[in-house]
């Protein structure tokens, strides 16, 4: 219950303060422009692509690269939803006054990472109500869009629990936010070294987050993408669960 | 360790900063007690209180509260402890309302609970005015009574006050007087932490001093001439010149 308590209590508060509805807007507003655009641009390539076999259509076309954007923005945006999440609550003394109510860390965890994910997936839902309306009036390939769905969903819990780990790191949010920066990009592009060097596939690169969110993102659903992103989720959240548990004797 | 008290303090000692913060400090306190903890800046009152509340483990020693063990159990605090650090940290985009709503479900209560709760200690201190209006807003003493609210919003058992009356205008300062032997009467053990000599004097049955992390004195206070002899040796222990 008290898991319940802390996320709603996170969950009022992301809703008062003005970065979540700024960020909210900005991105959204960015990702209806783009999705204008790439449907226009689909609507414009119609006769062409009438003309090819197998031709990719609306999903592959329009909804699919809206949320690769989506995937893009995020990057930037989750590090700065979660920067204040434990660093902000350290600096102001409230963590002390939060451990002081006898909550164990895994609950204040959890808790703020609840809330997180309702704020993306909101996020998500609003930007994939765009790609709905216009596929429920034509016909979109529901499977890969899920599909698609999906990776991105799990990409944006997993930024989100990496950015949860890095914000209880810190008592600075801005270092929280650029950690949670450069460790997901390194995830991102952990094996370029060894693509540059002509190596392709094994450990480095079932490592690297880009390799499975590409498959979910083609409609390829496999247990070993999923097995990745639960892993690093679990891992991300045990780190920050360990750090906050750590802060009764660090202080 | 006897454990007829409420809180059992025994042999606790804590580094910071790569100094010994609070060394060997052992004390107890019985239900409808007033503590008063009197010490100079960075005698230790702190660290000390911090550790009483569950925020902060001790490096050595053992904590009894209600006759378990506080320090392999910091849930306890959930129920049986309210602490007003000395800052009153607050969320400032949060209103009166919604804090003690907050705290209260926090500490447990379901929705119906807090909502009566915080309406009642609302009541209490005085806030029904500031009742929707932002913490970000306050004043700093208006701040100082919401974090007393939050720490009272459960009826603690224990409740720790680490400079409570900070801010506070002298009638508030005399309310607060009066809620903490009011909360005594009903059961509660105080712990206040203070600079203030007289409000010692006003509200506390024993004192105890703390010089450079250690326990100098835990003593009975006995009326105006207990606050004569608590002066003196208050002195005698900051300035070192007392045996």
């Amino acid at each position: 219950m008290t898991v319940a308590a802390v996320a709603r209590l996170e969950l009022r508060r992301l809703a008062v303060r003005p970065l979540a509805w700024a960020l909210a807007a900005l991105t959204i507003a960015w990702l209806a422009w783009t999705f204008v655009l790439g449907l226009g641009q689909f609507l414009g390539a119609q006769v062409k692509l009438a003309a090819v076999a197998d031709a990719p259509g609306f999903t592959d076309l329009v909804a699919i690269p809206l949320l690769a954007e989506l995937a893009k923005l995020a990057f930037l945006v989750v590090p700065l939803m979660t920067m204040t999440l434990i660093a902000g609550e350290r600096r102001a003394g409230m963590l002390a006054l939060l451990a002081s109510t006898g909550l164990p860390p895994w609950r204040i965890v959890l808790g703020k990472y609840l809330a997180v994910l309702v704020w993306l997936a909101l996020w998500l839902l609003v930007t994939l109500a765009m790609p709905l309306v216009v596929g429920f009036g034509s016909t979109a390939d529901w499977g890969k869009l899920a599909s698609a769905t999906l990776g991105t969903a799990l990409l944006l819990a997993t930024l989100a629990a990496i950015g949860i780990a890095c914000s209880t790191a810190t008592t600075f949010p801005a270092i929280a936010a650029a950690m949670a920066l450069i460790v997901t990009l390194a995830l991102w592009t952990i094996d370029r070294g060894a693509q540059a060097a002509g190596v392709s596939g094994g450990f480095l690169e079932w490592l690297t987050m880009a390799t499975h969110l590409q498959n979910l993102l083609r409609g390829l659903v496999t247990s070993s993408d999923l097995v990745w992103f639960a892993l690093a989720i679990a891992l991300s959240l045990s780190l920050a669960i360990r750090r906050l548990a750590s802060d009764r004797e660090r202080q | 360790m006897s454990t007829s008290h409420l809180l059992n303090v025994d042999g606790v000692s804590r580094r910071r900063s790569g100094r010994e913060a609070v060394t060997d400090v052992s004390f107890s306190l019985n239900r409808g007690e007033v503590l008063g903890l009197l010490g100079v800046n960075g005698a230790g009152k702190s660290t000390t209180l911090s550790m009483l509340s569950g925020a902060l483990r001790p490096d050595h020693g053992r904590i009894e509260l209600d006759g378990q063990d506080f320090i392999a159990h910091p849930a306890l605090a959930r129920q049986l402890v309210g602490w007003l650090p000395e800052s009153a940290p607050l969320w400032p985009e949060l209103s009166v309302e919604e804090h003690l709503v907050a705290f209260a479900r926090l500490r447990g209560a379901a929705r119906q609970a807090a909502r009566r709760a915080a309406q009642s200690i609302i009541a209490r201190l005085q806030l029904g005015d500031l009742r929707q209006r932002l913490a970000g807003v306050l004043s700093q003493g208006q701040r100082q009574r919401l974090g007393l609210a939050c720490a009272l919003v459960h009826d603690p058992a224990l409740i720790i006050l680490d400079e409570p009356a900070n801010a506070l205008d002298p009638i508030q300062a005399g309310e607060l007087r009066k809620l903490i032997r009011e909360r005594a009467a009903a059961g509660s053990a105080v712990i206040l932490s203070t600079h203030v000599l007289a409000e010692v004097v006003a509200v506390c049955d024993r004192v105890a001093i703390l010089h450079e992390g250690r326990l100098r004195q835990d003593a009975p206070l006995r009326g105006e001439q207990g606050g004569t002899s608590l002066e003196a040796a208050f002195f005698g222990i900051a300035t070192g010149t007392s045996a």
